[in-house]
């Protein structure tokens, strides 16, 4: 059972990072449905600096570049450009993917698909916590990127809450109007938040690379940018709900890989719907989507109401 | 494959400096020979096939990017259907196969569309998470069902030769199906264009009130451009498990839902130019084998092109929103 | 503290501010009253920085204030409430007044914000909770909101530009309270407003525009709701158009007891009944935002009333929306030709046929007859004199008026029973005005029953034949033309004439 949550709170950290990063996004007026390929951007440029440089500090540090550069795109585009937000994260969630696999081929492989080999991050037990009993092993030996992860949570809360910027980046989200009037700019609040967002993502994806697997393989986050965009969902908006939400995913994730072994009458798949069941539920049971922010996909022009 | 050296090798991308090889080895790859068109005519006609769907869907504003879980579950019904009709002659059981993937698409894409009606979950929303839950439902089906016992990939067992698409050149791979996918795109472009029907849906994209003050229906709208879109992805789902794999394959719906989308709007949400489109995307890919194996340019960088492709024509149609033919 | 001289402003051809004095002395509660189009909103943006004017000059508490923005006009003390908040409904009342504030600090201070909010808000009478959700509160609690944010922020002379009109009659005397405590506090208001029993409940002194000038000005106590009313509509009642008089016939539009919401769940329409008869333009007058905009919903089939029938020939269309309707002889010119009258990126053919593509002539079985499309707009571009390039071109490359044409091209060639037209010149030339005034005309010559809503009241003096104002939700008033009596009209327009005997506990004085 410690083992399980353990493995738990071990897989949700990815799902953590990137949905902590699509609430910025999303909470600023912009739909994140681009997290998926700003977290495998995350991912590639993590291990493929941390390969070459020899650095784990170097490769997460690429990883945020990574993340920001993909969110960076998406951002100018909606903002900008004003393109249709949703379709514009797809289309950079498939150029990640091209992108990825096409410069791991081409920049290490001779034009065919290498292994990278990177140690992955060992776990980091916490002096003195590590030895408690059920919660030691369960929270307090994780690796460092799980700590962080769990701490960036309360940073964002206390960013969104408690900060003036954290306080325009949510009117920006909710009446771009009202904010403007207020003196912001909508557009560079959005376009920082979109990149942030992105930057965050990439760290989740390193988790992915770094801290899980230690190798880079084509499109390894397999869903979880969407997944995570399920967690923003179930967690209405808000860092410790999304967290939480996170935690269930990836619970069921943890459940699904143990379920041959406990040859439960539910199989695999149906336990990796859940997630996105529930979020389905979750939106549908509240009627009207009151919860999300209330301006989320409108383009702002200064001299026209949204549209 | 062997380990990557710790020295970032551009020799590789240096490979990339003969554009001119490349290119043709790409042509070539794509246009080669009578074969290679077929693959890339095959594989032009699935993307053909929801792209339209998806264009005549986001003419009246209604954002469905579910068509992979459509897709899949059209192949699923056609699996199904065709395994049981088993005493079928030729043209029945294709076309009941092919019917139940018709009906499989559309009532997956209304059932999106229901829950947006119903309980006001915008349509993204609904349609991307119904996504998943309809991949996953096939990889299920195909462990328990469906399965194939004792190969070692989730894969239905081949389907009776009664239900597969014949053949439209013999020789080659090419299927009936592209003649469907031609039908559509005709039928599309007649039907946005031509009729009372397409006009309303052009009205409502244009403008909301404006439709209102026509007296259209918006949910009347989005329930008949869902399930017509959901049963192309269904249809498109049928054909590729009829005339391409000839079973159904975990997997093999992957990537045609977002792509369609990409075409979709690279095709301006005009049915006709959605197969161009289709077809650019199609033999983009079989040619990216070809030119990966003769001049070592990864096949990944289609991908790459799809995605740039997409965000460029994303940015120019929010620029001139307001100043394109409705 | 306020000294506006000489304040002139042109857009284009309309001279919307025509060489106009506002003096605001402090502790003054200033009323500025005037019909639609008089010229007060132009003022109070030019005062805010909102608009610059081509001449005069602006000096507030000593100081010139020159091509200035509305950060600068508010770092010096002056606050404007606007008509439409500026406020984040999911957000509470603390994080909208520190929303923008720079005064709050990086690190918010809720508990201190909280606390100012308190204090200014028992010494207004705002009764404001800091941890009330915005979209909670009804619409006057927001506007209070917005008061205390222009009282936080240190604003000397605030500007309320039609604050009532949203308001319940408790929420009116609530805040004409607030206003009172204002003034005693030592602050000065600029109330604007078309509703003289407030403005004389609460004002000391009051200024009235018309046309873009000062029509006169009066100090509350001495004058009386006639002699404001005159100054606000005072026109040459000059002769109708010559028109064909004959007796009306039978009733064609009939509306009874209609009772409807805006979008946003308040009631606009308080029960209004009437009737138009065949050969007869009913005009409604009266102030935008009275409920002309609902009622012209209700009957057009746009909105579904709460309450209410409507009857078209007889018929009930009340539940047979749009297409039941046009189907039943009612035509409906729009009040906005951009976004709902017209589909800009359509062509001129495509336009004049998007009402009707479900039958002949435009459908033949399942296809649309482009054919018959362009032969009945290449007819009707002839008929009309629609100046465009052809039935092939984009509606949007049509001039204002051309557009205008172009809706009434489509709607007035059935020959409709009964036409709604909804502020048909607003945006026109004298030229296209006169236009469509001969084609409603023609309409109610040939015996169809037109209801008229404008704001514009020469235009409904000249088109009418009898002519109704429209107050808070309610037909304060029908008159017929030739007996109209124009301070009457005046009195029902800002609401003098249709007070309920307790006005005096409404408004907390006596009302005269």
């Amino acid at each position: 059972m410690t083992e399980f949550l353990a493995a738990t709170i071990r897989i949700a950290t990815p799902l953590v990072f990137t949905a902590l990063g699509g609430i910025l996004s999303e909470r600023a007026g912009v739909f994140a449905v681009g997290l998926e390929g700003m977290m495998l951007a995350g991912a590639f440029a993590g291990v493929i600096t941390a390969f070459l440089s020899g650095s784990m500090l170097a490769g997460v540090a690429a990883s945020v570049l990574g993340g920001a550069a993909m969110a960076a795109l998406a951002a100018v585009a909606t903002t900008r450009f004003r393109a249709e937000q949703m379709v514009t994260g797809l289309a950079v969630n498939i150029l990640a993917v091209g992108l990825t696999s096409f410069l791991l081929r081409g920049l290490l492989g001779h034009g065919e698909a290498p292994t990278i080999r990177v140690s992955p991050l060992a776990a980091m037990p916490v002096p003195g916590l590590a030895s408690l009993p059920v919660l030691g092993p369960v929270l307090f030996s994780q690796p460092v990127l799980t700590y962080v992860a769990l701490a960036a949570a309360v940073a964002i809360y206390v960013f969104l809450v408690r900060t003036r910027p954290g306080l325009t980046l949510r009117a920006v989200g909710e009446n771009p109007a009202a904010a403007f009037a207020g003196g912001a700019d909508p557009l560079r609040v959005r376009m920082l938040a979109v990149t942030c967002g992105g930057a965050l993502a990439g760290v989740g994806g390193a988790v992915l690379s770094l801290q899980q697997v230690g190798t880079f393989t084509d499109a390894m986050t397999n869903g979880r940018g969407y997944l995570a965009l399920a967690a923003i969902i179930v967690g209405r908006w808000m860092p410790f709900g999304t967290l939480l939400a996170c935690l269930l995913f990836g619970a069921a994730d943890a459940l699904q890989l143990r379920v041959q072994g406990l040859r439960l009458p539910v199989s695999s798949y149906v336990i990796q719907m859940t997630p996105y069941v529930v979020s389905l539920a979750m939106l549908a049971g509240f009627g009207r989507t009151a919860q999300l922010p209330a301006a989320i996909g409108t383009a702002f022009a200064r001299d026209r109401p949204s549209s | 494959m062997p380990p990557a050296s710790r020295r970032i090798d551009l020799a590789a991308v240096r490979a990339l400096a003969p554009p001119l090889l490349a290119y043709w080895s790409l042509a070539h790859g794509a246009f080669g020979s009578w074969d290679r068109i077929a693959v890339g005519l095959n594989r032009a006609t699935p993307y053909a096939l929801t792209g339209v769907g998806i264009a005549l869907c986001f003419r009246a504003r209604v954002i469905n990017i579910g068509g992979e879980g459509q897709l899949a579950l059209g192949g699923l019904a056609a699996t199904w259907v065709a395994l049981h009709m088993v005493p079928a002659p030729r043209p029945i059981a294709t076309l009941c196969a092919l019917g139940g993937g018709v009906l499989a698409g559309a009532a997956w894409a209304g059932l999106a569309a229901g829950i947006r009606l119903k309980r006001g979950v915008h349509e993204v929303l609904a349609t991307l998470l119904l996504n998943f839950v309809g991949l996953l439902i096939v990889s299920e089906v195909l462990q328990g069902d469906l399965g194939e016992p004792g190969s070692g990939f989730p894969q239905s067992p081949l389907l009776p030769a009664a239900s597969w698409l014949g053949r439209l050149v013999r020789g080659t791979d090419l299927h009936v199906g592209v003649l469907i996918a031609l039908a559509a795109v005709a039928v599309g472009h007649v039907a946005l264009w031509r009729t009372p029907f397409g006009f309303r849906l052009r009205i409502l994209g244009a403008s909301a009130p404006a439709a209102a003050y026509a007296g259209i229906s918006p949910a009347r709208a989005l329930m008949s451009v869902m399930l017509l879109s959901g049963g192309l992805a269904g249809l498109a789902g049928a054909i590729e498990v009829l005339g391409v794999h000839y079973r159904l394959i975990d997997g093999f719906a992957h990537g045609f839902g977002f792509n369609a989308v990409a075409i979709a709007l690279l095709g301006g949400l005009n049915p006709l130019a959605v197969l161009p489109a289709g077809l650019f995307f199609g033999f983009l890919e079989t040619g990216a084998v070809a030119m990966q194996r003769a001049v070592g340019v990864p096949t990944p960088l289609v991908a790459v092109i799809q995605g740039l492709t997409m965000v460029f024509v994303l940015s120019a149609m929010g620029l001139t929103a307001g100043r394109r033919r409705v | 503290m306020l000294r506006m001289l000489g304040i002139t402003k042109s857009y284009g051809s309309v001279r919307a501010n025509r060489g106009i004095d506002l003096v605001v002395p402090p502790r003054t509660i200033l009323g500025l009253l005037g019909e639609n189009g008089s010229g007060k909103t132009t003022l109070m943006n030019v005062l805010f920085g909102l608009v610059r004017p081509d001449a005069g000059t602006i000096t507030f508490k000593e100081r010139p204030l020159a091509d200035h923005t509305p950060r600068e006009a508010l770092a010096a003390g002056i606050g404007m409430i606007h008509q439409h908040f500026m406020l984040v409904p999911a957000m509470t009342v603390t994080e909208n007044v520190m929303l923008g504030w720079d005064a709050a600090g990086r690190w918010l201070r809720p508990a201190a914000v909280a606390e100012h909010i308190r204090t200014a808000s028992h010494r207004y009478g705002l009764d404001l909770e800091p941890d009330a959700r915005v979209g909670a509160l009804p619409l006057g609690g927001q506007q209070r909101v917005e008061i205390v944010k222009a009282i936080l922020r240190g604003a000397e002379l605030l500007i309320l530009d039609e604050p009532t009109s949203n308001l319940s009659p408790p929420e009116v005397s609530g805040l004409l309270d607030v206003l009172r405590r204002l003034r005693d506090e030592g602050r000065s208001v600029i109330f604007i407003s078309h509703k003289l029993g407030e403005v004389l409940a609460v004002c000391d002194e009051v200024v009235v525009l018309r046309d873009g000038a000062v029509a006169g000005r009066a100090r509350a106590a001495d004058t009386d709701r006639a002699k404001l009313a005159r100054m606000m509509v005072d026109r040459d009642v000059s002769a109708p158009i010559a028109r064909e008089e004959g007796a009306a016939g039978a009733e064609r539009l009939v509306v009874a007891d209609l009772v409807a919401s805006d979008a946003t769940g308040v009631e606009r329409l308080g029960g209004v009944s009437f009737s138009v008869r065949s050969g007869e333009v009913l005009a409604v007058a009266g102030v935008d935002g009275n409920g002309q905009a609902e009622l012209v919903d209700v009957i057009a089939g746009l909105r579904r009333p709460t309450r209410g029938h409507v009857f078209v020939d007889g018929a009930d269309v009340t539940a047979r929306g749009v297409t039941g309707r046009r189907q039943a002889g009612l035509a409906h010119i729009p009040a906005d030709r951009h976004t709902t009258g017209l589909v800009g990126d359509m062509t001129v053919s495509e336009n004049l046929a998007f009402r009707d593509c479900d039958g002949p002539p435009f459908r033949r079985g399942p296809w649309l007859d482009f054919g018959a499309m362009r032969a009945a707009a290449t007819e009707r571009i002839a008929r009309f004199g629609i100046r465009a390039g052809g039935p092939d071109v984009a509606a949007r490359t049509l001039s204002g008026g051309n557009q205008q044409k172009l809706v009434l091209a489509r709607e007035l060639t059935r020959r409709p029973g009964v036409l709604v037209a909804a502020q048909p010149t607003r945006g026109l030339d004298p030229g296209a005005t006169r236009f469509v005034i001969d084609e409603v005309l023609a309409v109610r010559a040939s015996g169809g029953a037109v209801l008229y809503v404008s704001t514009e009241l020469e235009e409904a003096l000249v088109v009418a034949d009898r002519i109704a104002v429209m107050y808070r939700g309610r037909f304060a008033g029908v008159m017929r033309r030739d007996a109209v009596d124009i301070t009457r009209l005046g009195l029902m327009m800002a609401g003098a004439l249709s007070e309920s005997p307790d006005a005096a506990a409404l408004y907390g004085r006596k009302a005269r």
